[in-house]
């Protein structure tokens, strides 16, 4: 089959591998319709992420077609259209029982390389590295989705891959970003980042009841996004001083609540001690304005600061202070997609959000490298692209 | 008299079992020491210095009973071991949280030809009687030995341990205990096993087998028994582990 293969920074290939067998008895195969690029694919794409390997396929957002099912899965059928959650999950640890998906303490079978990074492990994710489990993604044409009883949600007919593909991760992510807010009706939430976590995080606000959502980027056709699809005030971090902006746009306060939709990348963060090699990656790259710094400083007192930002190691110079002074609430984390997949879905399917206006670029997998630069560099209007895994390329190659 | 070794485990003697962790000539030290100072705490009531004489009659209490016991929580509160470290034992010791009630995780571990299921270095364990076992290891290089156990504590749904007999290639002895967590978090599943790796060329497969049996490896096992328990599979992903 045809996937979308990580072969080093910045250098994503469309090779041929061997298509995905079943491994265990709860596993299922899925022939993949579509599939989407995050912005956490970014981090892996400029190799901030230690852990990948030449040949690992890329992908945590996919939806499609049940091909084949192990003997343990009761629930799917050869045929049923799913939605696959990013986070890989048992559903029988005590985290799953809880409704901490993404904390699964069982479906990573690297679980010791996080345990050393970070006192404990996570989920795995597909196609996220040997840390989050060396799970192979959903940028292919098939992938294997093991505990394919606990995750995979079934499609409603009547809805299309493009308006449900988004509930794998980034429209989950958004809505747990504004949960993690406790919004009161009529609270300002600031989002730092207006790209689709940023957007679908401003939309949930409102769904949540927010008065008043502010967007924070620098890219104007995601700016407009903001104002437009998702009625927000906007911030041009390099056009304005942000916090002088917010400033004014609360009466003096602050934000109710602010929200990290950068990550990363932005903050300059690196990964120190056991993982040198992406230490000395990360010297290499600039050190971005701290997004997080700034949501700090600015968050009123007594506020929540609500990370959704992919963070991977060490932060420099946070202003702890800050924290503590003004009685803040951190929270943050990978989402827990499973809690949110029924509720959202019933959203969609009563219109009552359309997340389809995010994309900007449909694509052929085959065309996944030019994708790939494309949202990297925030060209051309990109905000989400999704890709046809058996739609023909329309490039010369 | 009762050597300190059977004496570890007699079935039965007490129902809650605690580890001996005191050697023997400390032992006795303990009980000739705690009877004299619990003996001159007493004495002290009579002089009224009152809370200095109840400390003495505590301390010399504690330290007659471990003698008796070979137990002390003291040690075993600051992680000490008098008996173990004189040997030239390697002892592991791991814990790890199931989400399971500990009847299951007890009733899985004692049948105890599951152990490979998650012990990596096992190849087999053949139960050869009632309380007998036969085990077969493999180690780096398709090296493998043999011994045969006997299980020595069997309170169900609490705890198992076992020791190899005879002229064990690599004897080993060790203990599992399985407590409730507290709330509805399963069980805490204790394993402490000692190796005895012997020296010379003779046992030379069995001292390399011994040292690649190390605390990571005992925690991946466990990982392994959890995920068996809690998912009934165990997690294996494309870039294998
Ligand atoms: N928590 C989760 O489970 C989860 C899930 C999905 C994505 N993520 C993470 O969310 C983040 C955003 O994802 P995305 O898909 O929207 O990525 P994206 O790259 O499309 O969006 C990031 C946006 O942040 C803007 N930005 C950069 N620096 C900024 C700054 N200093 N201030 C304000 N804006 C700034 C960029 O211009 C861009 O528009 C990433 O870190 C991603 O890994 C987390
Ligand atoms: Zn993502
Ligand atoms: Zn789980």
């Amino acid at each position: 089959m045809r996937a979308v293969c990580w072969h080093g920074k910045h250098d994503v290939r469309v090779d041929t591998v061997p298509d995905p067998q079943l491994r265990n008895a709860r596993d299922a195969i899925i022939k993949v319709t579509l599939t989407g690029v995050c912005g956490s694919d970014l981090h892996l794409y400029n190799g901030l992420i230690p852990g990948m390997k030449q040949g690992d396929i890329l992908g945590h957002e996919f939806v499609g077609e049940v091909a084949e099912v192990g003997a343990g899965v009761t629930r799917l059928a050869a045929g049923d259209r799913v939605v696959v959650p990013f986070p890989i999950s048992c559903g029988e640890c005590w985290y799953c029982k809880h409704d901490l998906w993404a904390l699964c303490d069982n479906s990573n079978p690297n679980s010791r390389l996080l345990e050393k990074a970070y006192g404990d492990t996570g989920a795995g994710i597909f196609g996220y590295s040997r840390l989050y489990g060396g799970y192979s993604g959903g940028q292919a044409e098939y992938v294997r989705v093991p505990y394919a009883d606990v995750g995979p949600a079934k499609i409603p007919s009547g809805l299309s891959d493009e308006q449900v593909i988004f509930l794998t991760d980034i429209f989950p992510t958004g809505y747990q970003a504004a949960e993690n807010c406790a919004i009161r009706a009529g609270d300002t939430v600031a989002v730092w980042g207006c790209g689709p976590v940023g957007l679908m995080a401003m939309k949930s606000a409102t769904k949540l009841g927010a008065g008043k959502v502010i967007g924070i980027d620098s890219v104007p056709e995601r700016l407009d996004m903001a104002h437009i699809e998702c009625g927000a005030q906007i911030v041009n971090y390099q056009e304005q001083d942000v916090s002088e902006a917010l400033h004014n746009l609360t009466g003096g306060r602050g934000p109710d609540a602010c929200i990290d939709a950068v990550g990363m990348e932005a903050s300059g963060t690196g990964i120190a001690g056991v993982y040198d090699a992406v230490k000395q990656t990360l010297r290499l790259e600039s050190d971005r304005a701290g997004a997080l710094r700034q949501l700090i400083m600015a968050c009123r007192k007594g506020g929540t600061v609500s990370i959704a930002g992919v963070y991977g190691g060490l932060v420099d110079k946070m202003p702890m202070g800050a924290v503590f002074a003004k009685g803040l609430t951190l929270r943050a984390g990978q989402t827990h997609v499973q809690k949110y997949l029924s509720p959202l879905m019933e959203l969609v399917e009563k219109k009552e959000i359309d997340t389809t206006f995010l994309i900007t670029h449909r694509m052929a997998l085959q065309d996944a490298p030019a994708g790939y630069r494309l949202f990297r560099e925030k060209h051309d209007g990109c905000i989400k692209i999704v890709m046809d895994p058996r739609a023909p390329s329309r490039r010369a190659h | 008299m009762e050597s300190i070794r059977s004496g570890a485990g007699v079935p039965g003697r007490n129902r809650r079992q605690k580890r001996i962790n005191v050697g023997r000539s400390e032992r006795k030290a303990s009980v000739i020491g705690g009877t004299t100072l619990a003996l001159t705490g007493l004495k002290s009531f009579t002089s009224k210095r009152f809370l200095p004489g109840l400390a003495m009659v505590v301390a010399g209490g504690l330290l007659i009973y471990r003698g008796k016991t070979g137990h002390c929580d003291l040690y075993q509160a600051i992680g000490a071991d008098t008996f173990h470290s004189g040997h030239s034992g390697l002892r592991i010791e791991k814990v790890l949280t199931i989400n399971r009630p500990p009847q299951q995780v007890y009733e899985f571990w004692r049948n105890l030809e599951n152990l490979p299921r998650f012990m990596q270095h096992l190849n087999s364990v053949q139960v050869t009687g009632e309380k007998t076992s036969h085990w077969q290891a493999r180690g780096p290089g398709g090296l493998s030995i043999e011994w045969d156990a006997e299980m020595m504590d069997d309170y169900p749904g609490q705890q198992i341990s076992w020791h190899s007999t005879g002229a064990a290639e690599l004897p080993n002895k060790g203990t599992v205990e399985f407590t409730a967590a507290p709330g509805d978090r399963g069980t805490e599943v204790k394993v402490c096993v000692d190796y005895y790796p012997p020296g010379g060329a003779a046992g030379k497969a069995a001292a390399k087998i011994a040292h690649a049996i190390n605390a990571q490896q005992l925690e991946e096992d466990l990982k392994r028994l959890k995920q068996i328990l809690e998912t009934g599979e165990i997690a294996t992903a494309e870039a294998g582990r």
